[in-house]
């Protein structure tokens, strides 16, 4: 969007404030510098050059609170994009600026490829199972290191994508033949939800690829690096373009919703958003596409209290809001509970709850005291980013219940009627 | 800008973490809903009566004044301040002190958003009955301070009928308790309701006793077309003339009904000249007979056609698209001004057309929107303000409008307030007498005015 675009969109915003009742760091702050409101009216005013995004950074602070959730977008009755808008201006401070030091290592260093995640996670093992966690305490380096160190679940000794040649088999007389997209986070960090995920599927006659992806770029866009997120979504074009599946399986909203986004980014460039759109309509949530084929109800019970946290990227990004919830209410056993606000940001948001980690905490804590209030003993999300966050969240309230993909607690639900 | 020993001292009155003065964040406590902007030299989020107190004797000891603000959804500017103003928020000053399900009050301070509110009284199968379509976001301190109505005002009032007592930080600091609140049983001058509708300019209240009223067993939404304005707006009179006293009873014109589709997407026609959208609730053996009185009255007014909500989620949407209204409407333009006229229901027909024709003669577009049943009426008018002669003939327009709602025998507001937006149109509502003691009030509360200055009285 050119200045003059971006101006007229603002303009759609009369601050009727609607936004306050849905914005998480208003909610949790008060401070009109931190609703959608306040912050499209700064955006505006150094627009019109009442202000110099340079020469205040204030208005970079504020901007960069916002958790690009889209509860502002969908409540907002002129329907004004403010996440886009905020998107926007990151994207010039990162082009003016650069990227952060920190957000430069963890995102183009890390993130970017697939193998250097895997060191990190690798080490990352070896530095939780040593005392060398506590030793590295002690000498009390870097404060960000240690606030993603607080957020790092359980590391799996294996990643999904090492373990593949045994979890994944020929299906006889297949019903459908689904590519698989292995998310980063689910991947390396939450290897349990990915192998529940090809269970489940295999279980439900489909024949799975696992493509050789990159990272989706997330971090990247969110950060405003836009070179890099291009050159990632690229190659993941071109990856899956090589496969022809009935549907593109995913796990992780955030990944799904960012697939989807690559026909935005490629606006352009006529060629690649072809590619785009046809990757884009095969993409699916997992529980979606379960729901869809009409997945199979041979389960045995799972006695427990459930409720259901939407993550952004799902309930706002990918529409998806029934589906887990069906999901959930057909397993025997599971009582799903609706929690207050199931549809507010957890405060994860990416790397977010390392970078605030003030209004982060604060909003985790609203989560996780409606998580309370429902007396359920499981919490089940559908992305990896909030499980992380929401599992932080329990252990910064002392609780010991876990935090579950449904896609896990269906397969158990298969296992269990097996037993 | 503000001497930083003021800041200084303010900081050590709430605490450093609850002043706000950079360049920044004044920019965002400059604005609310309405057009005007204010230059604020500090904001403060006090949390007890204590503090305000202290706040307001630092104020008068200065020479500043001072502004308090809820939600900042506040339409004709009230809430924006003069230059250099204090800005207090009450925003976190927040807290339900008691739903008492026996007298059927509730007890809160000023921060508490109506809908939190109404959120706590349900569970006691009570409601707070005054209902702004901001409800969702401002504060109950906003809505006594501008008399708020609501789209459920023609069965149950404005704020103020809700209203049992006060606790109020005067402009010289002293703080008074009123009404219910009040101590004393003796008879007394309820000063209540002074407060009920002034602005902020008398003083800063800090608790209120509010009145609950029960949710009634059954409910039944219904809206119904039409194809000229004049026969909507018969509709509601004879509605009201059989008798019925439904909950709510809006109309949307055109305009708005296009605008407000485009958002909640429920299938409303956008052909339409009109729309009234309506809710009576009572017993089912009430509801039922009211229902068949406005059946009847829908169709002896020449209904394209009328619904009545199925269920539960069918009537949230119905709601949710008419609370969307203020801000669906701001993609017109990048500006508008709404209105707030009130006209007896008799005459509401004929404002309703009145408006359609200034619209017409200014080449301009004015959305419609009213509590047909009290006679209140929103119409909002779009312009380019880039354009300055858009918002001359703008200003033109609502000095006609203005003009014309008072040779109907109205007023030129019913529950948005005066503010700076409706300053120069008191001495066409109010006679001069009443203007003066008007102001004799304000200066035997204020006599320096420093609380909200500049505002409602001209």
């Amino acid at each position: 969007m050119n200045k003059n675009v971006i101006l007229e969109v603002l303009m759609k915003c009369n601050r009727c404030g609607l936004c306050q009742e849905v914005c998480p760091t208003y909610r949790v702050s008060g401070n009109e510098f931190a609703v959608a409101r306040g912050r499209n009216r700064l955006i505006r005013m150094a627009i019109e050059g009442q202000l110099e995004f340079d020469k205040e950074p204030e208005i970079e602070q504020f901007i960069n609170e916002c958790l690009l959730c889209k509860a502002c977008e969908t409540n907002c009755p002129s329907g004004v994009p403010t996440p886009e808008l905020i998107s926007q201006v990151r994207e010039y401070y990162t082009s003016t600026k650069g990227l952060p030091i920190a957000k430069k290592i963890m995102y183009r260093g890390v993130f970017s490829h697939n193998k250097r995640i895997d060191l990190v996670r690798r080490l990352a093992k070896v530095y939780q199972k040593t005392g060398i966690k506590t030793l590295v305490r002690m000498t009390g380096v870097n404060n960000i290191f240690n606030k993603a160190d607080d957020m790092l679940p359980d590391l799996p000794k294996n990643s999904v994508r090492g373990q593949l040649p045994m979890l994944l088999k020929n299906i006889h007389q297949p019903k459908y033949k689904v590519a698989y997209f292995l998310g980063c986070s689910v991947n390396n960090f939450f290897s349990s939800i990915g192998v529940a995920t090809i269970k489940v599927l295999q279980k439900n006659s489909c024949q799975i690829i696992v493509p050789d992806v990159n990272c989706c770029g997330a971090p990247h866009n969110s950060a405003g690096d836009q070179r890099e997120f291009k050159r990632l979504a690229i190659k993941n074009l071109k990856e899956l373009a090589k496969l022809d599946p009935d549907a593109i399986i995913v796990d992780c909203s955030t990944c799904g919703s960012i697939l989807k986004e690559y026909v935005g980014l490629f606006e352009n460039e006529p060629e690649y958003q072809k590619l785009a759109k046809q990757i884009a309509e095969k993409v699916k949530d997992i529980s979606s596409f379960l729901i869809e084929i009409g997945f199979k109800k041979e389960m045995g019970e799972i006695k427990a209290r459930v409720t259901y946290h939407d993550p952004c990227h799902g309930v706002r990004f990918l529409n998806v809001q029934e589906a887990p919830r069906e999901i959930l209410k057909s397993i025997p056993g599971i009582e799903l509970i609706e929690m207050n606000e199931a549809d507010m940001c957890c405060g994860g948001a990416g790397s977010y709850s390392i970078f605030y980690p003030k209004l982060s905490r604060q909003i985790l804590s609203r989560k996780i005291n409606n998580f309370k209030k429902t007396g359920a003993s499981i919490l089940a999300t559908s992305c990896p980013a909030c499980t992380m966050q929401l599992s932080f969240g329990m252990k910064l309230h002392e609780l010991t219940s876990p935090v579950k993909h449904p896609v896990e607690l269906l397969a158990e639900a298969y296992d269990n009627k097996a037993k | 800008m503000l001497k930083n020993e003021i800041i200084n001292k303010l900081r050590k009155i709430v605490g450093s973490e609850n002043v706000l003065n950079s360049k920044i964040t004044m920019t965002t406590y400059a604005y609310d809903s309405s057009p005007f902007l204010g230059k604020p030299g500090a904001v403060v989020f006090p949390t007890t009566t204590e503090m305000i107190v202290e706040i307001i004797k630092l104020a008068n000891k200065y020479n500043i004044p001072v502004t308090p603000r809820g939600a900042g959804t506040c339409l004709c500017g009230g809430a924006v301040g003069v230059e250099d103003a204090i800005i207090i928020s009450l925003a976190k000053f927040n807290r339900i002190l008691e739903i008492n399900a026996v007298n059927r009050t509730a007890l809160v301070e000023p921060g508490v958003v109506n809908k939190e509110l109404q959120l706590a009284a349900e569970p006691y199968g009570l409601m707070y009955a005054p209902d702004p379509a901001s409800q969702n976001v401002s504060t109950i301190g906003g809505n006594i301070a501008e008399n708020a109505g609501g789209i459920r005002g023609v069965k149950y009032g404005c704020t103020k009928e809700h209203v049992l007592g006060l606790e109020v930080v005067l402009p010289s600091g002293e703080v008074i308790t009123t009404g219910g609140l009040n101590s004393q049983v003796d008879p007394e001058i309820d000063l209540t309701y002074i407060f009920c509708g002034a602005e902020g300019t008398l003083g800063l209240v800090t608790k209120a006793l509010l009145s609950l009223t029960p949710i009634n067993s059954d409910t039944k939404t219904m809206t119904a077309v039409f194809a000229t304005l004049e026969d909507a707006g018969a509709c509601v009179s004879e509605i009201i003339a059989k008798g019925v006293i439904p909950t709510t009873m809006e109309i949307l014109d055109n305009t708005v009904i296009k605008a407000v589709e485009d958002y909640a997407k429920l299938g409303l026609p956008k052909d339409a000249a009109a729309l009234i959208l309506l809710e009576v609730d009572g017993f089912p053996a009430e509801t039922k007979a009211m229902v068949e009185n406005i059946i009847q009255a829908f169709k002896n007014n020449n209904s394209i056609n009328y619904k009545i909500a199925k269920d539960e989620k069918e009537r949230q949407d119905l709601w949710k698209a008419r609370r969307a209204v203020n801000g669906a409407l701001g993609k017109l333009k990048p500006s508008n001004v709404v209105h707030d006229i009130v006209v007896p229901r008799d005459r509401l027909a004929v404002m309703l057309k009145k408006v359609a024709k200034i619209a017409e003669k200014y080449d301009i577009i004015i959305g419609q929107v009213a509590h047909a049943g009290d006679g209140n009426l929103h119409p909002t008018l779009y312009y380019d303000h880039r354009i300055p002669k858009e918002a001359d003939v703008i200003e033109e327009a609502c000095d006609e409008i203005i003009k014309e709602t008072i040779n109907e025998g109205g007023t030129i507001s019913g529950e948005h307030g005066i503010g700076l937006e409706k300053l120069k149109y008191m001495p066409l509502a109010f006679s001069q007498p009443s203007l003066d003691y008007m102001k004799k009030i304000k200066e035997s509360f204020d006599p320096e005015n420093r609380t909200n200055p500049g505002i409602l009285l001209p």
